[in-house]
C-alpha cells in the first residue's frame, strides 16, 4: 500500500503565477504516487531544527543563541542598519522560517544596540516585485516598522570600485551605516555558482545592479563567475559597512541550524562544506535516475521548482556532476545556451546534453519570470490549462515558451498524454515536499535501491574531490 | 527578434509624477510632461520595467490589439563586419546575449552597424533588454565599444558602464585566488574556443 504523501507547498497568490483557483488537482493526489523521506534514503540525513516539533520557535531560539557570540559593538544606538535580504529564502519550506531568521535578526541587533532605524531591503532576482510580496505576506512591513521594501536590479546604482575593476550595486543596499547579510545555503542554482564562495553570492546578485549581474552571466565564464560577488565583498566600500551575517543553514530535509559570524568568509567554508555535504547524495542520486516525467507542481519560476530541496534547473543538468569543477559546462546555465548555434547545434564539442532520463515535462503549476523557453526547448513539455499558457505568453521573458510546449485541458489528461508518449510510469514530483521527495511508487523503489551505492561513492570519492577543489581542507567536519 | 505584444498604460489617479517609470525604461519610451509619464505607444516593448517598479503601483500591462515584431536582419548587413565587430568584442557572432528573445551577438552587431548608437537604440531595434532587464547589458556594451562607441549616459538608472571581462582579471587576482575554485584560466580557454569555432551559416556554404 502507496505510504501517504508528504503535502505539498500550496499555490501561493501571486501576479507571476496564475490564480490558485485553476490549481484544481496536484500530482501528488494520484493513487500511484507515494513519498520517498531523505532518511529513507541515506541514514545520515542530518536531524533538522525545522520542520520539527517545535515549530516556528525553534527558529527564533536559534537565531538568537547563535547571536549570542557575534560582536555588534561597531552599531551605535543612532546608526542606521539595512538588514540584506534575497528572495529564494522565501521559497524554502513555504517561507515563514527565513522569514523568522529576518525578524529575530532585527530584534536582537535592536535590543543589544540600542539602533532603531533597522531597514529590510529584500532583493529579488527577475521578478521584481517578488519581495514585496513576501514582505506583505509574513507582516514584515509590520515588523520592520514600515521600514521594509524591496529592491531591484535596475533600480538606482552605485558604482564599488574592486580587485577587478568598478562593478555596480544596488543604491539603497547600501544607504545606511552598517549592512547585515541575512541569507541561506541551499544549493540552489550550483549549475550557475558551481559551488563555490556560496555564502558570497547575493553581493554579486541579490544586491547587485544589471551591470554586475551581467558580468557574472555574459562576462567571466562558467567556473569563474562567481567571483564577482567575492569582488564585491571583498571591496573596501562594502567591508567599511559590514556588520556580520546570519544564515539559514539548510539541508534538502530542512533547517539544519542557524549559523552567525562577523567573519563572512569564515562562515563561507562552513556553507560550502555543509552544502557539498548535506546536497551531495542527493544530487548524485538524482543523476542515476534513468527515465522519468517530470512534473512540476510548486510556486516558482519553472527552473526553481523543487523536489527533495533540489531544483528543477538542477536536475536538468544532473545527467554532469554539477559540484564538479573539472567539467568545464554544466548541461544548463545562461553560458551553455548561448553556446546553442541556429541550427540548435553546439558550437564547440563537448556541451553536455540536457538530462537525458527527463523524458516529459508536465508543467502543472510554475511561474513565469525566468527565461524558461530553454527548457520547453529541450524537453517535450505539456502545460496544464489555457491560463498557464497565457500567464507565459504575456510575460515578457517568456514569449517564446509556448511555442515548444503543448497545452493540455487538465492534469488528468496531461498524465495521460505523459504516460503514452514517454513510456516510462517513473514520476518525480518537484512540489516542494518537505524531507523527502514525492514520486511514482516505481521511482521511489528505483532510488531505495540505488542510494547505498550512491551514499558510498560521494563519502569516499565525489565529496572529498568537491572539497578539493575549493581549496577546503575535508577535516573541516571534524572541526 | 522580439514579439511586442504588451503595452504600457498609466493610472493618472494614481500617479504622482516620481519619474520613476521614466528613469527605468530601457528604451526611453516615456517623457514626462507637466510632472505626468506619457508613453510613446509606438516606442513601448512591453518589457514591463515601468510597471515592476512604480512605488504606486499605477502602471499597467495590457495586451496590444496588434502585436508587432522588432527584428534587424544580420543577412542585411556585409557578414564579414558582423564577425569582425563580434570577435572584437568576444563574441561568436552565434553567441545567445539575450535568453528570453534568444537574440544572438550577430543582430546586434548589425544593429549597430546599422547606426544604433546606444544601448537604449539597440533595444528599441532588436527587443534585447525588454525581457528580463537585466542579463544583457554587458555584451551591447562590449559591442558598441568594439565599434568605437561611447554612448551617452540617459538621465535615468538604464545602465552605468561596461565592466570587467574574464580576459581583464589581473595575473595577480588569478593567483590569489585560484585554489578556492575560480577556474579563470579554464574558463577562458573555454570561452575562446567558442570564439574560434565555426558558424553554422560558413558550414551552410
Amino acid at each position: 500500500m502507496a505510504a501517504k504523501v508528504i503535502s505539498p507547498i500550496k499555490p501561493r497568490v501571486s501576479q507571476y503565477g496564475v490564480d490558485p483557483k485553476y490549481v484544481t488537482k496536484r500530482i501528488s493526489d494520484y493513487p500511484e504516487m507515494t513519498s520517498v523521506k531523505l532518511k529513507e534514503l541515506f541514514a545520515d540525513t542530518p536531524d533538522v531544527i525545522y520542520p520539527s516539533e517545535k515549530g516556528i520557535a525553534a527558529i527564533r531560539e536559534n537565531v538568537i543563541k547563535a547571536l549570542e557570540k557575534v560582536d555588534m559593538s561597531m552599531i551605535k544606538p543612532g546608526d542606521s542598519v539595512n538588514i540584506l535580504a534575497s528572495h529564494h529564502g522565501f521559497t524554502l519550506l513555504g517561507g515563514e522560517p527565513y522569514a523568522e531568521v529576518l525578524k529575530t535578526v532585527r530584534e536582537v541587533i535592536a535590543e543589544r544596540t540600542g539602533a532603531t532605524d533597522i531597514r529590510l531591503r529584500a532583493g529579488v532576482g527577475l521578478r521584481f516585485r517578488e519581495t514585496e510580496e513576501y514582505i506583505k505576506a509574513f507582516g514584515l512591513d509590520v515588523a520592520f516598522n514600515g521600514k521594509a521594501k524591496g529592491v531591484a536590479p535596475i533600480d538606482k546604482g552605485i558604482p564599488i570600485e574592486t580587485e577587478i575593476g568598478t562593478l555596480y550595486g544596488i543604491a539603497a543596499v547600501y544607504d545606511a551605516d552598517w549592512i547585515v547579510h541575512v541569507h541561506n545555503s541551499d544549493v540552489r542554482e550550483v549549475h550557475f555558482h558551481r559551488h563555490v564562495d556560496r555564502a558570497v553570492k547575493p553581493f554579486g546578485m541579490s544586491y547587485a545592479r544589471i551591470e554586475t549581474r551581467s558580468t557574472y552571466h555574459q562576462n567571466l565564464g562558467p567556473r569563474g563567475a562567481n567571483f564577482t560577488a567575492r569582488a564585491i565583498f571583498a571591496s573596501e566600500f562594502v567591508q567599511s559597512k559590514f556588520a556580520f551575517a546570519t544564515f539559514m543553514n539548510m539541508s534538502p530535509a530542512g533547517v539544519v541550524s542557524i549559523e552567525a559570524d562577523n567573519d563572512l568568509l569564515a562562515l563561507n567554508e562552513k556553507i560550502t562544506a555543509d552544502g557539498l555535504r548535506y546536497y551531495g547524495k542527493i544530487m548524485t542520486l538524482l543523476g542515476e535516475i534513468d527515465e522519468c516525467i517530470a512534473g512540476l507542481d510548486f510556486p516558482a519560476p519553472v527552473p526553481y521548482v523543487f523536489a527533495a530541496g533540489v531544483i528543477f534547473a538542477n536536475f536538468v543538468g544532473a545527467n554532469v556532476d554539477l559540484f564538479d569543477l573539472d567539467n568545464p559546462l554544466p548541461p544548463y546555465t545562461w553560458y551553455t545556451e548561448a553556446f546553442y548555434d541556429k541550427s540548435g547545434k553546439p558550437l564547440i564539442e563537448n556541451v553536455p546534453p540536457v538530462n537525458p532520463a527527463i523524458k516529459m515535462v508536465v508543467h502543472n503549476y510554475a511561474w513565469g519570470g525566468y527565461p524558461s523557453a530553454f527548457f520547453a526547448h529541450q524537453i517535450p513539455t505539456v502545460v496544464v490549462g489555457r491560463e498557464q499558457a497565457d500567464l507565459m505568453d504575456r510575460d515578457p521573458q517568456n514569449l517564446d515558451y509556448m511555442k515548444y510546449a503543448v497545452i493540455a485541458r487538465d492534469l488528468d489528461s496531461a498524465m495521460a498524454y505523459a504516460y503514452k508518449v514517454a513510456k516510462t510510469d517513473k514520476v518525480i514530483i518537484f512540489d516542494g515536499a518537505a524531507g523527502g521527495l514525492n514520486c511514482s511508487e516505481s521511482l521511489a523503489e528505483y532510488l531505495k535501491a540505488k542510494a547505498p551505492e550512491v551514499s558510498r561513492r560521494v563519502d569516499q570519492e565525489l565529496l572529498p574531490k568537491w572539497l578539493r577543489q575549493r581549496g577546503i581542507d575535508p577535516n573541516i567536519f571534524k572541526k | 527578434m522580439r514579439v511586442v505584444n504588451m503595452l504600457a498604460q498609466v493610472d493618472y489617479d494614481k500617479c504622482i509624477g516620481c519619474q520613476t517609470c521614466a528613469k527605468v525604461c530601457p528604451v526611453l519610451a516615456i517623457k514626462m510632461e507637466n510632472k505626468k509619464p506619457v508613453i510613446n505607444a509606438e516606442m513601448c516593448r512591453g518589457c514591463a520595467a515601468c510597471e515592476q517598479r512604480c512605488p504606486q503601483y499605477a502602471i499597467k500591462m495590457v495586451k496590444r490589439e496588434e502585436p508587432f515584431t522588432v527584428y534587424v536582419d544580420p543577412s542585411t548587413v556585409d557578414a564579414e563586419k558582423i564577425e569582425e565587430l563580434c570577435k572584437k568584442a568576444r563574441l561568436h557572432p552565434e553567441q545567445i546575449i539575450c535568453y528570453c528573445t534568444a537574440t544572438r551577438a550577430e543582430e546586434v552587431a548589425a544593429a549597430i552597424l546599422k547606426g544604433a548608437k546606444s544601448p537604449e537604440e539597440i533595444s528599441l531595434q532588436t527587443g534585447v533588454r525588454t525581457g528580463c532587464k537585466v542579463e544583457c547589458i554587458e555584451p551591447i556594451l562590449r559591442l558598441l565599444e568594439a565599434a568605437g562607441i561611447n554612448p551617452e549616459k540617459p538621465d535615468g538608472y538604464q545602465w552605468y558602464g561596461r565592466t570587467p571581462t574574464v580576459w581583464e582579471i589581473p595575473e595577480s587576482v588569478k593567483e590569489k585566488y585560484s585554489s578556492r575554485g575560480f577556474y579563470f584560466e579554464e574558463d577562458i580557454k573555454l570561452l575562446d574556443k567558442v570564439l574560434a569555432a565555426n558558424s553554422s551559416r560558413k558550414e551552410d556554404k
